[in-house]
């Protein structure tokens, strides 16, 4: 019994990390039909910003060294900036190019940053010592909770509820549904393209660099691929839930978490190595009887 | 009798200029290679023949069906894995891979058995991912192929006893010379060539033009996709096959996304519309990729050593691919194919003419 | 040579809505091989909306679409391509990087020809339309009328028992449009099918069809010969009344 909850937590912290991801690609993908395989790197370049760029696997602190709320606005400055940079540079040139060329230029985007790290950082992971007072655990009715699992469930509930604040309550927020729901016609009605587009990459930056910082505190490491499969697993959450749709994108996000942590959980041990393998067969498996996905945009169909 | 004649032969080279002319340029420039060039470069040389068979493997299914594949190299490394386990190494398999079955741990076949076995292999697999892939629609499909490399990956970097997980089976037979890496690279250039001017293959570049036309013109794509897939996969499978025997070893990592950059890159450079794209893309990204691997050891100018930070290649490629995308979305080959000059088809008609009259 | 009117192409009560709007609402039609029938109305009539119904494109909310005698609602554009249904679109929706004649062969393997066949039946096609010329030029280098015609072109590939076309000669000038409906009038004796032709300019369906049917804000207005149309009151209001006078054009 006390091992189910104590899954059910790490399934719930897991899934609101990947919800997060998921509806920051499935936003981008939204007001632009591109599906951002930057996003790993606007993480991964969140985590490095707060160290000072060298070749030393302990590397000493840059941004990390700043009281919390500096350190936080710090991180969330340069992956929001560093988000902006990418979609004027490299994606409002290709604007209105069919999906796939977005899909390839955003991939080159991705190969372009992750070399640009490796080449100031060097490729070697390193570990950095930020928020190690949180792994101790937390005991709350007999059930030990590790401290950075409630953190990532604090912070990904509090960015959510605030989400869907935004994605319901705000002007901007209204447009960039209008847009998800039906690209042509948000713009026929006046929606301002390059506003809400930035936008939308604003906000992606800023859940990249939440993410960026959990996945810190929880391994205490930097790699360059560390935003990658978190990227991966959420690209799959958006085609779970249906590609277009913002709550499809969040749904599909705690699904992968459960499945992922279920499978860590009962999988037998000497199958546990291949236990993402098992993963991506669910997610085939569930293509095959739902191609389009949970949540099924109606608009998505080309208009005759 | 020959003027009869003369009209069919010069239709026919019109029809198949493109691939008359990359096989000739190939097979020149191999003869150059072989005669004068040193055996480094004639390395080189061969590696970028290996990458035709690559890139035109994955031009078979994306640049028809207009669906990015980043999943094609899984074949590759399926292929080049099972080349392994029945080539190489006898001594060793029983201790290093004991996990695999009798007849691989125990036996060794010869080359070309292997690889034709480790071609068809991959080209099954391709058809049976495709069955489920290619129900797909075009974006889903695309990131799906990701979820094929992933699983591949995760399989062989574990299966210790069968893999020898991320670390490099060696020893397999070395027996890949230029002029059998351009007989499998003009083998890829023609069964691409045929494709594309089959039936299925004009159902597919239609789609891939327009889907709502297609659909009205009665096109159902699931088959033609399918098809495209598969041959994709064999051919890749054929890659796989070559660059295992070239290198002697192999290793579940130099078969993920670097690769698969790397090969998107070439195709997006050249231009993914058309085969010559694919094939121009090679040898344009092969030669700045050598060039900067150069720079990046350090050119010696006077006295001093000229050179750039490793990594520059990667970051100058990553470059070229976004400004190809921003600027000529379709590559240097604008999508076209090779084509006969038309100055020459003009003077030949004109000197039939005066036959004529 | 088949009977004109032996095998028919019916929308049967036909009702769409999308979200809250009613694009259409019960509209019956039926399109006989043989003839050219016209389909006029307004802007917004749901004049498209039937033609893609038709054609398999949209699956009616409510009602039946009926060819040769089998319910086929529910078949999807393939489908109802290979059972013979060809249409043409608003734009004219060619492959631009397949040239004129792979454009006409698409359709032709698309209904099940090989190769040599298909480009036989391509060849014919626009032989008959005296487009041959055109034959080797790119998709997407075509002048706009010789667009328009190409994708007609496209659509008769099939071999369709039905042609349902979408205002083709929309944008064209008064010379171009008068030979372009010369063409269509002749589609039916030659391609043994029906034709369904949808225009905003009456004057123009006048000339060509042998019947007319009259869509109005979803509901079908009127339908008989050009003449029993013209002099229906109902018809008359909503062409020159005030409500849609402005709309017609």
């Amino acid at each position: 019994m006390q091992n189910l909850v104590q899954i059910l937590v790490d399934a719930v912290a897991l899934g609101s990390l990947y919800a997060l991801v998921a509806l920051a690609i499935g936003l981008v993908f939204g007001v632009m039909r591109l599906i951002n395989f930057a996003q790993a790197d606007y993480i991964t370049i969140g985590a490095f910003a707060l160290v000072v760029p060298t070749a030393s696997v302990s590397p000493p602190l840059l941004l990390g060294a700043l009281p919390l709320a500096f350190m936080v606005g710090g991180v969330v400055t340069v992956v929001v900036l560093l988000a902006l940079a990418t979609e004027r540079l490299a994606f409002r040139p290709m604007r209105g190019s069919d999906p796939a060329t977005l899909l390839i230029s955003s991939f080159a985007v991705s190969y372009f940053l992750q070399n640009l790290v490796m080449m100031i950082h060097s490729g070697r992971p390193k570990s950095v010592g930020i928020g190690n007072s949180l792994s101790a655990a937390i005991e709350i009715g007999g059930i030990r909770v590790p401290g950075t699992q409630l953190l990532t469930m604090g912070v990904t509930s509090v960015m959510l509820v605030a989400m869907v604040f935004f994605l319901k309550k705000t002007p901007m927020g209204i447009q960039m549904r209008a847009a998800a729901e039906n690209f042509e016609m948000a713009r026929l009605m006046g929606v301002k393209a390059n506003r809400v587009i930035a936008a939308a990459f604003a906000i992606s930056g800023i859940m990249a660099a939440a993410v960026s910082l959990l996945l810190v505190v929880q391994t205490g490491t930097l790699d360059v691929r560390m935003g990658l499969m978190p990227v991966i697993f959420a690209f799959f959450a958006t085609v779970i839930g249906g590609m277009g749709s913002l709550p499809g994108a969040a749904l599909g996000g705690f699904i992968v978490g459960f499945v992922i942590v279920a499978l860590q959980a009962f999988l037998p041990p000497d199958l546990r190595a291949f236990r993402d393998a098992f993963v991506f067969m669910l997610v085939i498996g569930f293509l095959l009887f739902r191609p389009k996905g949970l949540i099924v945009n109606r608009a998505a169909r080309e208009r005759v | 009798m020959k003027t009869a004649e003369l009209p069919r032969w010069q239709a026919f080279v019109q029809r198949h200029f493109a691939v008359l002319f990359i096989a000739a340029c190939l097979v020149v420039f191999v003869a150059v290679v072989e005669l004068f060039a040193s055996v480094l470069v004639q390395r080189v040389v061969t590696e970028a023949l290996i990458r035709i068979v690559i890139v035109v493997g994955i031009y078979v299914f994306t640049g028809n069906s207009g669906i990015i594949s980043f999943g094609s190299v899984t074949f590759m490394a399926v292929a080049a894995y099972a080349t392994g386990w029945q080539t190489c190494c006898a001594m060793l398999k029983p201790i290093t891979m004991s996990g695999l079955p009798s007849i691989l741990r125990d036996h060794t076949y010869p080359v070309y058995v292997s690889a034709a076995t480790s071609v068809g292999l991959a080209a099954l697999l391709a058809f049976i991912t495709g069955l489920i892939l290619m129900r797909l629609s075009g974006l889903a499909a695309s990131i799906s192929t990701l979820a094929i490399l992933f699983i591949l990956n995760v399989t062989y970097s574990n299966w210790e006893t069968v893999t020898m997980g991320t670390a490099s089976m060696v020893g397999l037979p070395t027996y890949i010379t230029p002029w059998l890496a351009l007989a499998a690279a003009l083998l890829a250039v023609l069964c691409a060539w045929i494709f594309q001017n089959s039936a299925r293959g004009l159902l597919l570049r239609a789609s891939r033009a327009d889907e709502v036309a297609a659909a009205a013109c009665g096109v159902s794509l699931y088959w033609s996709r399918l098809i495209a897939f598969t041959l994709s996969g064999a051919i890749m499978g054929l890659a796989g096959v070559l660059s295992a025997h070239f290198l002697g070893t192999v290793s579940i990592n130099s078969y993920f996304l670097n690769l698969t950059f790397l090969a998107l890159a070439m195709l997006v450079v050249g231009g993914m519309k058309s085969l010559s794209g694919a094939v121009v893309g090679v040898i344009v990204v092969s030669t700045i990729i050598d060039v900067f691997r150069r720079i990046e050891v350090g050119i010696p100018v006077g006295d001093v050593t000229f050179s750039l930070p490793p990594g520059t290649q990667e970051l100058v490629l990553a470059g070229v691919m976004i400004i190809i995308l921003m600027f000529r979305k379709d590559g240097l080959m604008g999508g076209q194919e090779f084509r006969l000059p038309v100055r020459f088809l003009r003077q030949h008609r004109r000197s039939l003419e005066a036959k004529d009259t | 040579m088949s009977q004109p009117g032996d095998i028919t192409l019916e929308a049967r009560n036909i009702h769409v809505a999308f979200g809250g709007i009613h694009a259409l609402s019960g509209v019956d039609l039926t399109v006989s091989r043989g003839i050219v029938q016209g389909l006029i109305g307004p802007n917004g009539a749901g004049k498209t909306t039937l033609v893609n119904v038709l054609s398999g494109f949209q699956s009616p909310t409510r009602g039946h679409v009926i060819l040769k005698d089998r319910d086929v609602s529910q078949d999807g554009p393939q489908k109802m391509a290979r059972a013979g249904v060809g249409r043409s679109f608003q734009a004219a929706r060619l492959f631009q990087d397949l040239t004129v004649s792979q454009n006409l062969m698409t359709a032709a393997i698309g209904t099940g020809l090989g190769m040599a066949a298909a480009r036989e039946r391509s060849e014919s096609v626009l032989e008959w339309m005296e487009l041959s010329h055109l034959a080797e030029q790119m998709g997407g280098s075509l002048s706009y009328g010789d667009e328009r015609r190409i994708s007609i072109a496209r659509a008769l590939a099939l071999n369709p028992h039905f042609l349902l076309l979408d205002e083709p000669a929309s944008g064209m000038n008064d010379a171009e449009c008068q030979t372009l409906m010369r063409l269509i009038r002749d589609i039916p004796a030659r391609f043994e099918c029906g034709v369904l032709l949808i225009e905003h300019n009456m004057e123009v369906i006048m000339g060509v069809c042998q019947r007319v049917h009259v869509l109005d804000g979803g509901r079908s207005l009127a339908e008989g010969s050009p003449q029993e149309v013209q002099n229906n009151p109902d018809v008359r209001r909503a062409y020159l009344g005030d409500d849609a006078g402005n709309e017609a054009a």
